[in-house]
């Protein structure tokens, strides 16, 4: 069982630009006459390269909280700030423009379009960034093989394992060279090992190219790695910590 | 890393869009092979139809002026035998231009002057077009409105103020009935008619008088055999008479007359007991069981023409049937195969004939119950495909959502959906189109024969698979509008479901 060591901050939180920003933030459904309150006034700053973990039992709110961050869904009340703009105030054409050029996404289902190959997944959003088609597919490749794919480019999803997948949806998530990565459960539905080499991938970004990424996981490696964790428990932040406050243990099985 | 200014999102271009769609509609292919069959089927069924009314047409057009040729000598025996019926006066006067030689006729055995003539044109032809509908009612319509008179008798029973009345009061009652104009134009016309009738008497007597001076000229003969000198002496005399006759037309009319004076001959032949026993034998059958019909089938062949000349040559010998005038084809056995192809062509002519008058009414002539039909089906198969789309939409509601997530617009949503409707409609209606006309083509050969291969309208077909094939475009595209609009409203969160 190994103790993790309390890391240093590698960039003082004070000096981060604030790239997210949610204040007072609430949400509530209603169907069939009964209000469901998914949100309860959540606020939080996240600061730009950082590495966030969301946790909390389903239900309490988490996904709504990450539909709101990226930009996928609309607040009854309070706001969202990305980049110090008011998400509600944007019109449909320039949140797709946010969704396609500011935010990466990678689902736990992967959610690859099965009638494409992998180059074409990951070349899809930038032919929807209006990016050449010779030009995307050098991107793409190159980007195939940062995740270490180039060899397959031209499989479809169906021909791949769920690790290859997730990395091609990785890949696709950064076809635009975005400023946000949202991760929904990256690591859920692999194993042990291909599971860690997504997250070397991801902390790579992070560390790299000062993406930030903002991951709902029970992965506890990922909480070793993160900047900051939230606790999120019926619609409220109930706890935020950094790394260095919080006591993370990771097992494991080789007897090592 | 840079910080990107948000901006409106481009749209894609459409040969982007079109890529992209044909990629979906590749990787489902079973699918979208239902929709395409879906509209194929309709599509079909449209050019089925409309290629068949249009050959239809095409071949009323070639046959028209076959079949008054071929009729010309029993029109012209009938003309000469008893004059017309004021009826057949008016209806001749009405359809004809002012220049037509009918025109010259009729003025000329009514004694009309010159302004006279004009006057009863337009008279005429208000005449004809009630006497038109008068007899385009079915019986009991008919029954109700004027009893039992009919043609100009009609007329004349309005002169009564009552009947006139109870005339009005019928065609009130009879919704359904719409009058050929307004009653107070009914009734103008009817102040009219005594002159307009006085007017077509006279043409009817001077008809008559000129057919008593050319019965005296028959010298006895029967007037088809006297028709078969139409071009010579007997033409001259009908001139005289004054009915307007010129070289072609006699022409014509003496070979017809010819033709129908062999063609009674022979079937005439057929009543003699011996012959029909021969012909009995000969085809296996029955002497009772022998039609002019069958005698017509026999007679095809060259080789039974001949065998059949004999034998009625000896049967003339015998029981002395009436003799042939001489004629410009002497009846040896060519000719009498040349008879029987003729009677052949006149049968499929007929046929035809019968077939144009199930025509009328509905959208492009096709027909009222025909236009209804169509309607359905389409309807049928528009609902048909916006079923099979919302099954798409719901299927791929998360690769729509994960391609908003990507940046896709909702309009290009829609429109890739609108798109793939589209192209699946063309192929549809493009096959279809071809199934179509190749199926109403099959059936016109079976209905009409050979006559229809002298009639092919090309290009109004291509009109008509380009009309199908359009509408087959239009049908995917309207019934895909309900399934776009759902999948372009999807909201993108629906791909993330975090548990």
């Amino acid at each position: 069982m190994d103790q993790s060591k309390p890391r240093a901050n590698s960039t003082r939180d004070a000096d981060r630009r604030i790239i997210i920003r949610t204040v007072n933030l609430r949400k509530h459904y209603v169907m069939k006459g009964i209000v469901t309150e998914a949100l309860r006034g959540v606020s939080v700053e996240i600061g730009a390269g950082e590495m966030i973990v969301a946790m909390g039992p389903s239900g309490s709110g988490k996904s709504t909280f990450f539909n709101m961050v990226g930009g996928l869904d609309r607040p009854t009340s309070g706001r969202v700030f990305i980049d110090e703009v008011d998400v509600a105030q944007l019109t449909a054409t320039e949140l797709a423009f946010l969704r396609c050029r500011k935010i990466g996404y990678v689902f736990q289902s992967y959610n690859l379009i099965t009638c494409m190959t992998a180059l074409e997944n990951v070349t899809t959003p930038m032919i929807f960034a209006g990016v050449g088609p010779d030009e995307a597919r050098e991107r793409g490749m190159s980007l195939l093989e940062l995740v270490g794919l180039k060899d397959r480019w031209f499989h479809r999803p169906i021909e791949m394992s769920g690790g290859q997948q997730q990395r091609v949806a990785i890949a696709r998530a950064l076809a635009n060279q975005p400023a946000i990565l949202l991760c929904d459960e990256p690591t859920a539905n692999l194993d042990h090992k291909t599971g860690m080499e997504i997250l070397t991938i991801l902390q790579r970004l992070n560390k790299e190219r000062a993406v930030t990424i903002i991951c709902a996981t029970h992965d506890h490696r990922m909480m070793d790695m993160c900047d900051r964790l939230l606790w999120v428990r019926d619609g409220k932040i109930e706890r935020v910590a950094r790394r260095d406050e919080v006591h993370v243990s990771i097992g494991s099985i080789d007897g090592k | 890393m840079r910080t990107v200014s948000i901006r409106e999102q481009p749209t894609l271009s459409f040969g982007q869009t079109v890529r992209l769609t044909l990629n979906g509609i590749h990787y489902r292919l079973f699918r979208a092979a239902v929709t395409v069959v879906v509209v194929g089927v309709a599509t079909a069924f449209l050019t089925n139809t409309l290629s068949e009314t249009v050959i239809r047409r095409s071949v009323a057009r070639k046959t028209r002026d076959r079949m008054e040729e071929m009729r010309r000598g029993a029109l012209w025996a009938a003309r000469l035998s008893s004059s017309p019926a004021l009826e057949e006066i008016l209806a001749a006067v009405a359809h004809a231009g002012p220049d037509d030689p009918i025109c010259r006729e009729t003025a000329r055995m009514g004694a009309l002057t010159q302004d006279e003539m004009p006057l009863f044109r337009s008279g005429a032809r208000k005449a004809a077009a009630y006497l038109s509908f008068f007899s385009g009612l079915d019986y009991a319509r008919l029954r109700v409105l004027v009893k039992t008179s009919r043609g100009v008798a009609i007329f004349d029973r309005f002169e009564d103020e009552a009947e006139m009345a109870r005339f009005e009061a019928s065609l009130r009652s009879l919704r359904a009935v719409r009058f050929v104009t307004s009653l107070e134009e009914f009734r103008a016309f009817l102040r009219d008619w005594p002159g307009i009738q006085a007017r077509a008497r006279r043409v009817q007597e001077g008809y008559g008088a000129a057919i008593a001076k050319i019965q005296t000229s028959l010298a006895g003969r029967a007037i088809l055999h006297a028709l078969t000198d139409a071009g010579g002496e007997f033409g001259e005399a009908v001139r005289e008479a004054g009915l307007i006759l010129d070289q072609k037309t006699a022409g014509q009319v003496a070979d017809q007359a010819g033709r129908l004076l062999q063609k009674q001959f022979l079937e005439q032949s057929i009543a003699t007991a011996d012959l029909r026993k021969e012909v009995g034998s000969r085809l296996g059958i029955l002497p009772k069981e022998v039609t002019v019909d069958r005698l017509w089938r026999l007679l095809r062949s060259e080789e039974a023409a001949s065998w059949y000349l004999e034998k009625l040559k000896k049967a003339e010998n015998r029981e002395g049937l009436t003799p042939l005038p001489p004629a410009s084809h002497p009846l040896d056995a060519g000719r009498v195969v040349r008879l029987a192809r003729l009677e052949e062509e006149e049968k499929a002519l007929m046929r035809a004939e019968r077939v144009q008058a199930a025509d009328a009414g509905g959208i492009l002539g096709l027909g009222e119950r025909m236009s209804w039909l169509l309607f359905v089906s389409m309807l049928v198969c528009g609902v048909g495909i916006t079923n099979a789309m919302l099954m798409s939409v719901t299927e791929r509601f998360r690769e729509i959502a994960t391609l908003k997530c990507l940046g896709a617009l909702d309009g290009f949503i829609m429109l890739m959906f609108v798109l793939e409707a589209c192209l699946l409609g063309a192929v549809g209606g493009g096959v279809g189109a071809c199934i179509g006309i190749l199926i109403g083509a099959g059936r016109m050969l079976a209905a009409f024969g050979g006559l229809v291969l002298r009639a092919i309208p090309l290009g109004d077909l291509l009109v008509s698979g380009a009309i199908a094939v359009a509408l087959g475009v239009i049908l995917a595209a309207a019934a895909s509008v309900y399934p776009s609009l759902k999948a372009s409203a999807l909201a993108p969160m629906e791909a993330m479901r975090i548990e």
